[in-house]
């Protein structure tokens, strides 16, 4: 083993970021090595997107620093941002597929792009993939005329076209039926089981986090409020982590209704 | 020690216009007594009625004044309670000085003229590689190309013919006084070649092409397809910006000379069928009038069109924030920025041009 395969393929350092004058992360520390599954939790609007946002160089913190494989990818120049990158696949909620391409030209693209494989090659190997992802017989398809479903599942087929060191899923199996769900969990214990690719799922999804993580990081108003194994998070004291798995409201001691608040006492 | 409240009975429905049932109790002294808003005769309380009697209290506290309720009915206890708090929690936006509001726009200018500046170099860059992994995409530039080009041919060639036989026209009732009406081949033959031509084919490809490629990378940027390119290791200056920049740079100029023959066959129409003018001294009175210079001068406007148009369309594509609607509002600036700078770009040209013989 060489030392470039015992370094974390992720490092991410006290990054702090935000949009305009608006603070999303406040210091967030997060070390992914290759062979492991991390599932970033918390509820809608707690920074979780941002976050992969951040790690993939879409959003250049405002402190800190985010290195894949040791290299920082927000100091690096366009070339090397692109080496860096190539060794990245990023799954984003919506998909986000090139509407003006076939589903299999566009998990191709990378593999022209990147591997120099001929069109038909290329789209062979994007077809293996799509059926990886049960999508085997769509790659003809325009992304829309898929299902949201089916074009999440095809985004996920792009982000690992290249068979990246370092996987980034954005809520992979939300708003999929049950066993479409378990099928995306199954393929990323695929993925992981070969051993040399970190995957980092932003999820909110319980069953799918108990499923997958080997370890779980826990977002609230940006900042990390539970971290360890999947066992140490479900074990946080912190009543919103219990919350969150129990599927229930937290009730905030402050909260008063309107009718108290706005009705007159003499 | 506070103020004795200002207690302001509510009428027994609140209609679109209850606020003017506390517009004059704000008047009323001393200024820091809270308003308390009697609901005695309000009783129920639908949803509707709930967003008034908010708007109300909220109205009242945008003037620094507490506001209060008083005898509510239990019914209007029950809707208001399903309502969050929060919602009055808000710190109402601080008047801007116009002041403020002008050097806003115009620090936005300036970011603009920087971001443009910043495109405008990436895209020089991307075309200065024309081949190799990281050079140009040439099968995209050659659909490019089939779309700005090739598809807007006819559309190119009907609006300058009919350009022709106006311009023709017109040249023709003044001309006739003088017995001058050969001279019709001259005014459509320099007039086509120098400004209308190339201006022509920029005001059509700008609303055709500028919109459209506006239009795209903005529905791009929205849905997310500019960031998964950039996760993908794609540069989309090279696969979106410069097939598109560098094919409406090839195809100004090919639809600027249809332009140009397509108005001075408007012309000859005219003068031939119309004015009973000879086909033969038609063409031969618009071949002496024009000079290679000419020709050379509007091809030469037309690629700097073409770069204007391409820029511009790319830029505001890129500019999308926010939802569909934005690509709308882009779309059109696309298209009036771009011939508004095709016709500054012109003036300059043209005068550079006499001044320079």
């Amino acid at each position: 083993m060489t030392a470039a395969d015992r370094e974390p393929v992720l490092v991410v350092e006290d990054v702090v970021a935000g949009y305009g004058d608006v603070k999303v992360l406040d210091g967030i520390s997060l070390t992914v090595d290759a062979g492991e599954i991390v599932t970033v939790l918390g509820a809608t609007g707690s920074g979780k997107s941002t976050l992969l946002r951040c790690i993939v160089g879409l959003l250049p913190p405002w402190e800190g620093r985010v290195l894949i494989n040791g290299r920082d990818v927000n100091a690096a120049g366009t070339e090397e941002r692109e080496e860096i990158l190539r060794e990245v696949g990023m799954a984003f909620q919506e998909a986000a597929l090139l509407s003006s391409m076939t589903t299999a030209e566009n998990v191709a693209l990378p593999i022209v792009e990147h591997w120099h494989a001929d069109e038909e090659t290329a789209l062979m190997l994007a077809r293996m993939r799509l059926g990886r992802v049960g999508l085997g017989r769509a790659g003809d398809k325009m992304p829309a005329e898929l299902s949201g479903g089916m074009r999440k599942r095809a985004g996920i087929a792009r982000a690992i076209a290249l068979e990246p060191r370092l996987l980034l899923l954005d809520e992979p199996s939300a708003g999929l039926d049950p066993t479409t769900a378990r099928a995306i969990d199954e393929l990323i214990l695929g993925l992981k089981a070969r051993g040399d690719m970190a995957i980092v799922a932003v999820t909110h999804e319980v069953a799918s986090i108990n499923t997958i993580a080997d370890r779980a990081l826990m977002l609230a108003d940006g900042a990390i409020i539970a971290c360890g194994t999947l066992a140490e998070v479900h074990a946080s004291a912190e009543p919103r982590v219990q919350a969150f798995f129990r599927r229930e409201l937290v009730e905030s001691a402050e909260t008063t209704s309107l009718v108290d608040e706005l009705e007159w006492k003499a | 020690m506070t103020p004795e409240p200002i207690r302001v009975p509510l009428p027994g429905a609140l209609a679109a216009d209850a606020h003017r049932a506390v517009r004059g109790a704000l008047r009323a002294e001393p200024r820091d007594a809270p308003l308390v808003l009697d609901c005695g005769a309000l009783g129920a309380l639908d949803a509707l009625g709930a967003a008034r009697l908010l708007r109300l209290v909220d109205e009242v506290r945008q003037t620094g004044r507490e506001a209060r309720l008083a005898n509510l009915s239990e019914a209007a206890r029950r809707t208001l309670a399903e309502v969050d708090p929060a919602i009055l929690a808000h710190e109402p936006a601080p008047p801007r000085h116009p002041l403020e509001i002008v050097g806003g726009r115009a620090l936005d200018a300036v970011d603009a003229v920087a971001s443009m500046q910043r495109l405008a170099g990436a895209t020089f860059l991307g075309l200065a590689r024309p081949f190799g992994h990281r050079g140009i995409k040439w099968d995209r530039t050659l659909r490019q190309m089939t779309l700005v080009g090739v598809e807007a041919v006819w559309i190119v060639f009907f609006i300058s013919l009919l350009v022709g036989v106006v311009l023709a026209l017109n040249g023709a009732t003044q001309l006739r006084q003088f017995g001058a009406t050969i001279f019709i081949a001259n005014l459509v033959g320099i007039s086509m070649t120098r400004e209308m031509g190339p201006l022509l084919t920029a005001v059509i490809v700008a609303g055709r092409s500028g919109s459209a490629i506006a239009a795209e990378i903005g529905s791009m940027v929205i849905s997310e397809e500019i960031d998964a390119m950039r996760t993908m290791a794609l540069s989309p200056i090279r696969f979106l910006v410069v097939p598109k920049v560098l094919a409406l740079i090839i195809m100004m100029p090919f639809l600027t000379v249809i332009s140009n023959l397509a108005g001075i066959g408007g012309g000859y129409a005219v003068g031939v069928i119309g004015l009973d003018l000879g086909s033969d001294a038609y063409l031969s009175q618009t071949v002496q009038s024009l000079f290679i210079s000419d020709v050379m001068t509007g091809l030469v406007k037309s690629v700097v069109f073409g770069l204007i148009i391409g820029l511009v369309g790319v830029y505001r594509g890129f500019s999308v924030r926010g939802g569909p609607e934005e690509v709308g509002r882009v779309t059109t600036a696309a298209v009036v920025t771009s011939i508004v700078l095709c016709i500054v770009a012109n003036a300059c040209f043209t005068a550079l041009f006499y001044f320079t013989g």
